[in-house]
């Protein structure tokens, strides 16, 4: 007897594409590049693995950080991805939290909206830097914490941290505002030369503040 | 070859039938009992046209197959067998020459029906059910057997006309239905047309044509004239009616042809939607979990997996003779639209008119149809409605059907893969083909 199944031996299903499936195989596309810029920054700035915080290490850093995801298409939503990636050793096994947080402070630089959200609460990572330069027009909540240099050399953006910031907080800022709706670390304000920064909670130590104003608990204490 | 079929259809439809179209294909618009009724004649089918008394079930029939065959409409007149009950097989297919059983010979004359490859038995619900059997075998083989003689027919079609149940008809039994590739409706063409039919009354006489007419019967009954001279004789006197015909503007197409068009349409292929489409149909025609197939005799399970599918609907289970119906005319349709494969549309609209009267439906599927709004009677209507959810399903996982049938080849060669799952009928009966069951 013939093979009743015959006729269909040469065929090959069209892979069905639901929208979704789209969506998702962009994201993934975006995600790698993502991440295959960062892992680029690795390579360039830190040669062992290990990266010092210098004057000009971070701004190298953030040069080539700004380099790396020139002409990249992404999204807030994609940043957020990002942070999740920080976290998956598989995807992401050099995690750096200081390039980190130069990286994202490039990616959110350079995006298109004005304002994005970022959620680090329940993660388990504590970004520095991050806020690099955030120039006006922008605003960057962040809930959670986040590590030391927050929003260093603020460019007159605004930076809104709900949980607590590390040491040198708006160190060299030059305009813009930082609340941050915890505490802060020593050093808050070193070198800044303009703008303003918030603290609703406790400030452990003021930096030498050029110009600009620091606030605790809605009080001055700077200058 | 196409043209020439197509001259066919609109010579009748402008000079003799007069209809309102009742089916779209492609965006051209037909009347089903004309377009069902040529396909007939091409692929040497059987039909069934059904519809109330006067509204030219028979004419219909007569017209195309004087056109197609070259025959002139006195002779098929002639050839037509009349349902009722005083038939019997003596009338319809031959009858001892009894001059020769005078002499000791055993001799058959055959009937006209029997000779000509035409042939109509008209209004057949009225031969009681014992009498249709007569012509059972020679409907569907085309063979006709008297005493210990046998007459075969090397081209032929069968029209069978059947009014609406009245006092005078029996009911059609069910393995003669069986035969029936298609079943159409000849439809009342509304007040205008009709008035219009009213001055043509004399239309027949297109197709008339007295001298061929006495030339064919003189020779049909010519019992002393072996077979093959007969039929060379009878030839010839077509060939001069066809160019009767020729003068009126058609383009009679010759035996040759005919032959040459059968096998173009013999050698389309269905595409694998169609393919796929058809075994898809017959599953739900057939299938059942619980007893293996569907069986008039037994009843569909209450609260049964399987409910959502035309298996529940009906009683009986799809006979084999349906998908070679609908595979002979969905490539004819093809052929004649000129299509290069047959597809989906092509099955969807034959397989409504081969299945309408092969079955038997539940009296509540009934009950959820009867009342609708519709053009065709119930059970064409309630077929097409039977097509079209199938289709439908068929829409929604086409790929995987597909991809289903693709992976049983694969198993069915050897590979080690498990046949696709899925919860229409269809994958049942494939894993049923692959042992699994």
């Amino acid at each position: 007897m013939k093979n009743p199944f015959f006729e269909f031996k040469d065929f090959r299903p069209k892979k069905r594409e639901i929208p979704l499936d789209k969506i998702i195989a962009s994201k993934e596309k975006v995600m790698d590049a993502l991440i295959k810029a960062y892992d680029r920054l690795v390579e360039q700035e830190a040669k062992e693995l290990v990266w010092l915080v210098s004057y000009h290490s971070v701004i190298r850093a953030y040069a080539n950080a700004e380099k790396s995801i020139k002409d990249m298409q992404y999204g807030v939503e994609d940043i957020e991805e990002f942070l999740f990636e920080i976290e998956n050793p598989s995807r992401l096994p050099y995690p750096i939290m200081g390039l980190c947080g130069l990286y994202i402070s490039a990616l959110c630089n350079h995006i298109k909206e004005k304002e994005i959200v970022l959620d680090l609460q329940n993660k388990n990572i504590n970004l520095h830097l991050l806020g690099y330069r955030l120039p006006k027009g922008k605003r960057l909540i962040v809930y959670g914490d986040l590590g030391d240099f927050t929003g260093i050399g603020l460019n007159g953006g605004e930076l809104l941290v709900e949980g607590n910031a590390g040491n040198w907080t708006g160190a060299g800022m030059r305009m813009g505002k930082i609340v941050v709706k915890k505490n802060v670390g020593r050093r808050t304000g070193e070198d800044m030369v303009g703008g303003e920064i918030y603290v609703e909670g406790k400030i452990l130590g003021v930096g030498n503040v050029r110009y600009g104003r620091i606030y605790e608990k809605g009080g001055i204490v700077s200058p | 070859m196409r043209k020439s079929l197509k001259n066919i259809y609109d010579f009748i439809s402008d000079h003799l039938y007069f209809y309102r179209p009742d089916l779209e294909i492609n965006g051209e618009k037909y009347n089903s009992t004309l377009l069902f009724s040529l396909l007939t004649t091409v692929v040497q089918g059987k039909q069934l046209i059904v519809g109330e008394p006067g509204l030219g079930k028979t004419t219909s029939a007569e017209y195309i197959c004087s056109v197609f065959y070259q025959i002139p409409l006195g002779t098929i007149w002639l050839s037509e067998v009349a349902g009722h009950p005083e038939q019997t097989e003596e009338k319809i297919v031959g009858r001892p020459n009894l001059g020769l059983l005078n002499k000791g010979i055993e001799s058959v004359v055959w009937s006209n029906f029997v000779q000509l490859p035409v042939k109509i038995v008209d209004e057949i619900n009225r031969l009681p059910e014992t009498k249709q059997s007569i012509i059972l075998d020679g409907v569907d083989r085309g063979n006709w057997q008297y005493l210990n003689e046998m007459f075969t027919n090397d081209e032929y079609c069968l029209f069978a006309t059947a009014n609406y149940q009245d006092l005078g008809t029996f009911t059609i039994i069910p393995p003669m239905l069986d035969r029936f590739d298609v079943m159409v409706e000849s439809k009342h063409p509304g007040a205008n047309i009709s008035y219009l039919i009213a001055s043509f009354y004399k239309k027949d006489e297109l197709l008339r044509h007295e001298k061929y007419e006495r030339e064919l019967n003189k020779l049909l009954n010519d019992s002393k004239l072996s077979y093959e001279v007969k039929m060379e004789r009878i030839e010839k006197v077509y060939a001069n009616f066809s160019k009767h015909l020729e003068k009126m503007g058609l383009q009679p197409i010759s035996k040759q042809k005919r032959k040459a068009i059968r096998n173009k349409i013999e050698d389309m292929e269905l595409d694998l939607d169609a393919n796929a489409f058809l075994r898809t149909l017959i599953s739900e025609l057939s299938f059942c979990y619980k007893y293996g197939q569907k069986r008039a005799n037994e009843k569909c399970e209450e609260g049964c997996h399987f409910t959502g599918y035309l298996c529940h609907s009906i009683k009986n289970c799809i006979s084999n003779r349906f998908p070679i119906s609908v595979k002979l005319y969905a490539k004819a349709l093809a052929w004649f639209l000129g299509d290069k494969q047959v597809n989906v549309e092509h099955i969807k609209t034959v397989a409504p008119y081969a299945l309408s009267h092969r079955l038997q439906w539940r009296e509540e599927f009934i009950a959820i149809y009867e009342k609708e709004t519709r053009v065709d009677p119930l059970p064409i209507y309630l077929a097409k409605v039977a097509v079209d959810k199938v289709l439908e399903r068929y829409g929604e996982q086409r790929e995987s059907i597909k991809e289903a049938l693709a992976v049983a080849y694969d198993i069915s060669q050897g590979k080690q893969i498990a046949p696709l799952e899925g919860d229409h009928p269809i994958y049942w009966e494939i894993k049923r083909d692959l042992g699994g069951l």
